[in-house]
């Protein structure tokens, strides 16, 4: 790629620590105040949207597909079967399942 | 890529701890805590006291980086959705140790 735009890939490199970041402060906020959490989950999407930037798949899998939520062990129902983990988020009742070896 | 006085309007505000230093509101000046939430115009901060939002054009704030510099930043040069920030320039003349 050319490298004028070499602005443009620092800004993505920034985009992904912040994504890592806000997913950080997700889980320490989640114990007193739940909507933090939702909320900061929120801004990393946006900014991952923004910025063209992949959120990775284990912090993917910790935000409901449905309803957008920060999944914490208060909210979400996670089970083990034929080698697919099925969590099932308690807010709106979506099920996700995962195939794992 | 650490944070860095120059990269600070890029780099993700939340969880900073923050005074504010100067401001039209003398009520607001020497609020200080930790940002909580971001939206275009205000920061809600966590002070001892409650949370409070406070506006960011009207005022200055102190952040402390982790390796324990303070930086001290005009607010209307931050002035805009978390999000959008990523892309916006600081000129060197807006900000100070």
């Amino acid at each position: 790629m050319s490298r004028r735009k070499k602005g443009y890939y620092r800004a993505r490199e920034l985009a992904r620590e912040r994504i890592e970041r806000l997913f950080l402060l997700a889980e320490e906020e989640h114990l007193r105040r739940p909507e933090r959490s939702d909320r900061y989950v929120s801004i990393a999407r946006r900014m991952g949207m923004r910025m063209r930037v992949r959120i990775p798949r284990r912090l993917k899998r910790r935000v409901c597909k449905g309803c957008r939520c920060y999944l914490s062990p208060g909210r979400t129902r996670v089970r083990l079967r034929d080698g697919v983990v099925t969590v099932t988020c308690a807010e709106c009742g979506e099920v996700m399942r995962y195939p794992y070896r | 890529m650490m944070i860095t006085p120059e990269n600070l309007v890029r780099h993700e505000l939340i969880g900073l701890p923050i005074e504010v230093v100067e401001g039209r509101n003398p009520s607001q000046v020497g609020i200080s805590g930790r940002v909580v939430d971001e939206t275009r115009n205000t920061f809600l901060i966590e002070t001892r006291s409650g949370d409070k939002r406070v506006p960011k054009s009207t005022n200055s704030f102190l952040f402390t980086l982790s390796q324990g510099l303070k930086v001290k930043a005009v607010g209307s040069v931050l002035v805009s959705q978390p999000e959008n920030r990523i892309n916006k320039k600081m000129r060197r003349s807006r900000w100070k140790l």
